[in-house]
């Protein structure tokens, strides 16, 4: 919206020493000076149409804020300062400058995604690889086939698009390009993140012997509140990542401690609990073995691969312990695949007196709830 | 709901919002004194700054149930380090290892900005998370747009703009809203042009045997239309060309150069589309196969010519590069009137430029149609709001985005958007706590 004119100034010519010279055109109304403004109403009883904040807020829009208007293809453009006209820009670029802790970070660039989409679904390579190639946390990668892969059906089936818009969006924020053969690809993101577990947000008093080594796995069972492995077990463990193969094989070995509510896994160090503990093997491997290098790849290859089966193998065990309890119906002639499953009466499913709320199907005298008021019918999820 | 969230000046709260007005107020918002205020009073402005942006749509009661004092946060990890240590000289000495290592760490320098994620259970809403991937220039919008029902979650409809989005959730808003809340409005004569196609089209309904004849017509405007924007795309070539014969040669060259370069950068993402409407892709496939066609007769002339003008490189370079992008804009002027183009003057580069170009033209054309005005291009000011949190994924090109998982805080930096430093969000989030401060 353009600046409001003062209808009354503008149409007045037979007072032009009150008025400055500049007051007929739309867009230098702004940079009048407030002390003629002030003046030209001294006689004046209605309210005035256009404030101060107003006046500072178009003059603002002019001078300084005229740069943020458009924008530079291949740059930012924040409040806080453009690249070039700050001078500083490897500094990480901030939107808002009252807020130091939050960065624009880069997102895929179109090639990077599709570059993406072509390794995981043409040359069949696991996200865990991808990943670990690309420097691309592993929910992205998931992310980004599914997304691809929705373009180009919507393309072939003609769907509109928005192009442009997309374009303009990826000129205006920064963006991590794929590389250019021969070169290194620079990496999106850190991809061994490790949540902050909530247990470990205890201060804890324990004492050890200075002499006795302290290390990752026993911090763990302090902060979980276990008794300290027996010396047998903790020599076996020469570092933490010894735990990862058989935690990945099996990730109901981990121990359990305490009762009832209580009972809680024993807190895991973090070289199991990141997404590629595989990675710290392979450090390992390559100090302790510097000119093999071709042997230890190959090794790090084989437990990745061993890794992916594990969970493999799970996962179809889920899905078919899943299938087991369903019993498909399609009928003929029919849209339609119903899926039965016979309700379960446990204590879990249906409560102690078999009258929970969350328990399946009607109950005799127990009423339904959801015309009541305040009943929040807001789905909390939505199948995909 | 009412919208009470207006963006008023003399109270200069920070919105979700890309308006200009809001943009003022950001620029312009100070913290609050804390000089000569009890804390209550330090702590209920706070919570007033911060709420006005973060779910100023929620009611007070809906938001202090959400609220969580648990806040989430990650570590990177380097595998490096965790290889070279398994904890026991960090735990070394009195506990806190031996003093000549503790300073090999980077990151504890660095603290986590807990309090900056005080509002970080609002950005699983559906409305915030749509205006988060700069599909919508507020979050009312956003909130609009999914009770008007543009809005799917994993391809059903959902029309609760509160709904909370849970991990790996996809979203995805019609393109056409996204293209009109994101684009520069239409002008007072766009929308005139509008209102007449409107009544042609009105007028055409009412009479079936002019049915033939109007769309011919159409056919004719979107001629004139892709007429008309090639002619503004060589307009900047022209006024090159035109400019006074006095003006150095050098500066000459680095205009031209300028123009090249803009060019270049304007069509450098469109090469990728394959949809459009029926009658224009036509169009584009005849130019382009015109194009081809004259290419391969003319095809070892060209060679030749090129080899000679390497030669005369050197020495007269800008008297090529006018020439080049003289018959740039000829073989422009010569698609856009729709007869037979003569490619033989191009170089490769500019046969590549042009192909682009007609792309270009294809992917983005004037369609009075549309509620935004076209050719589209990014409203005003949305460059100074434009970002991505890492927590989406987000794919422009059919406006869906994946909600990935909850933001978190790491060292240094936090990924709720926030336009407020701890000295604001700190006391808000004291205010929230069950004991308060």
């Amino acid at each position: 919206m353009a600046p409001r004119i003062q209808s009354r100034r503008v149409s007045n010519a037979l007072l032009p020493y009150l008025t400055s010279s500049q007051a007929s055109s739309t867009s230098s109304i702004s940079s009048t000076c407030p002390s003629s403004q002030l003046f030209s109403r001294q006689f004046s009883a209605t309210a005035a149409p256009q404030t101060k904040l107003r006046r500072q807020m178009f003059q603002w829009l002019s001078t300084e804020g005229a740069a943020l208007k458009h924008h530079i293809p291949g740059e930012t453009n924040y409040l806080s300062g453009r690249a070039d006209r700050d001078g500083d820009s490897n500094e990480a670029p901030r939107p808002f400058p009252g807020n130091r802790t939050f960065i624009s970070e880069a997102v895929l660039s179109e090639d990077l995604r599709n570059e993406v989409y072509v390794r995981v679904v043409e040359k069949k390579k696991s996200l865990r690889a991808v990943s670990v190639e690309l420097g691309i946390d592993m929910k992205r990668i998931a992310a980004v086939v599914r997304l691809v892969e929705m373009e180009r059906r919507q393309r072939a089936q003609g769907k509109p698009l928005a192009l442009p818009y997309a374009r303009a969006v990826h000129e205006m924020i920064p963006t991590t390009p794929l590389a250019q053969d021969g070169e290194r690809q620079t990496f999106h993101e850190p991809i061994n993140d490790l949540p902050a577990h909530p247990s470990t947000g205890a201060q804890i008093f324990y004492p050890v012997p200075e002499s006795r080594s302290f290390t990752r796995v026993d911090a763990g069972r302090v902060f979980s509140g276990a008794p300290a492995l027996e010396k047998a077990v903790a020599d076996k463990i020469s570092h933490p990542s010894d735990l990862v193969d058989d935690i990945i094989q099996n990730p109901n070995s981990i121990e359990w401690v305490g009762k009832g509510e209580n009972a809680r896994q024993v807190l895991q160090p973090a070289d199991v609990r990141i997404p590629h503990p595989q990675l710290v093997k392979l450090e390992l491997d390559r100090k302790a073995f510097p000119n093999e290098r071709r042997a230890v790849t190959q090794r790090h290859a084989e437990r990745v691969e061993k890794q992916e089966a594990a969970e493999q193998e799970r996962r179809e065990r889920a899905h078919a312990r899943r299938e087991k309890s369903i019993q498909h119906v399609e009928p003929e002639g029919s849209r339609f695949d119903y899926r039965i499953q016979d309700a379960k009466f446990t204590k879990e499913t249906t409560g102690a007196d078999g009258r929970a709320p969350w328990a399946p199907g009607r109950r005799y005298g127990v009423p339904a709830e959801d015309r009541k008021r305040g009943m929040v019918k807001i789905p909390t999820r939505v199948e995909a | 709901m009412r919208n009470r969230a207006s963006t008023s000046l003399s109270k200069g709260k920070i919105r979700q919002s890309w308006s200009k007005y809001n943009l003022y107020n950001l620029q312009r918002f100070r913290t609050p004194a804390t000089a000569n205020r009890t804390f209550f009073q330090q702590k209920w402005s706070a919570k007033a700054a911060s709420r006005a942006y973060h779910g100023e749509q929620v009611r007070e009661g809906q938001w202090k149930r959400m609220f969580s004092k648990r806040i989430r946060s990650v570590i990177p990890m380097n595998t490096t380090d965790l290889a070279a240590d398994d904890g026991s000289k960090e735990s070394s000495g009195r506990g806190s290892g031996l003093s000549s290592e503790s300073s090999s760490g980077r990151s504890r320098s660095r603290l986590i900005p807990y309090t900056q994620m005080a509002f970080a259970p609002l950005e699983r809403r559906l409305d915030v998370a749509i205006f988060r991937s700069l599909f919508a220039s507020s979050t009312r919008q956003a909130r609009q747009f999914v009770i008007h029902g543009a809005v799917t979650v994993n391809g059903q409809k959902m029309r609760h703009p509160s709904y909370l989005l849970n991990p790996g959730d996809l979203f995805q808003v019609d393109p056409d809203r996204v293209m009109y809340a994101t684009g520069a409005p239409k002008t007072a004569f766009e929308r005139r042009e509008t209102r007449q196609l409107k009544q042609k089209s009105d007028e055409g309904e009412a009479e079936g045997e002019e049915a033939e004849a109007k769309a011919e017509a159409t056919e004719k405007d979107e001629k004139e239309d892709t007429r008309d924007s090639l002619r503004a795309l060589m307009s900047q070539a022209k006024t090159i060309m035109s400019t006074d014969k006095d003006v150095l040669p050098a500066k000459r060259k680095q205009e031209l150069r300028g123009f090249q370069k803009a060019v270049r950068r304007v069509l450098s993402r469109s090469d990728t589309s394959t949809v459009l409407t029926d009658s224009l892709e036509a169009q584009f496939s005849e130019l382009t196969l015109l194009l081809k066609a004259k290419r391969a007769e003319k095809k070892p002339t060209k060679e030749s010519k090129k080899e000679v003008k390497e030669e005369a490189a050197p020495a007269a370079t800008t008297k090529s590069e006018e020439a080049t992008s003289g018959a740039l804009s000829d073989a422009f002027q010569a698609a856009a009137e729709g007869g037979d183009v003569d490619t033989s003057e191009l170089t490769d580069e500019e046969f590549d430029i042009l192909k682009r170009a007609l792309t270009q033209m294809r992917d983005n054309p004037i369609d009075h149609s549309k509620p935004y005005a076209t050719p589209w291009r990014p409203r005003d000011y949305m460059s100074a709001f434009a970002f991505i949190p890492r927590y989406l994924e987000v794919n422009q090109n059919i406006c869906a985005a994946v909600y990935l998982r909850h933001p978190v805080a790491r060292p240094g930096s936090a990924e709720v958007p926030t336009p407020f430093g701890e000295s604001i969000s700190t006391p808000a989030y004291g205010w929230y706590l069950k004991r308060r401060w």
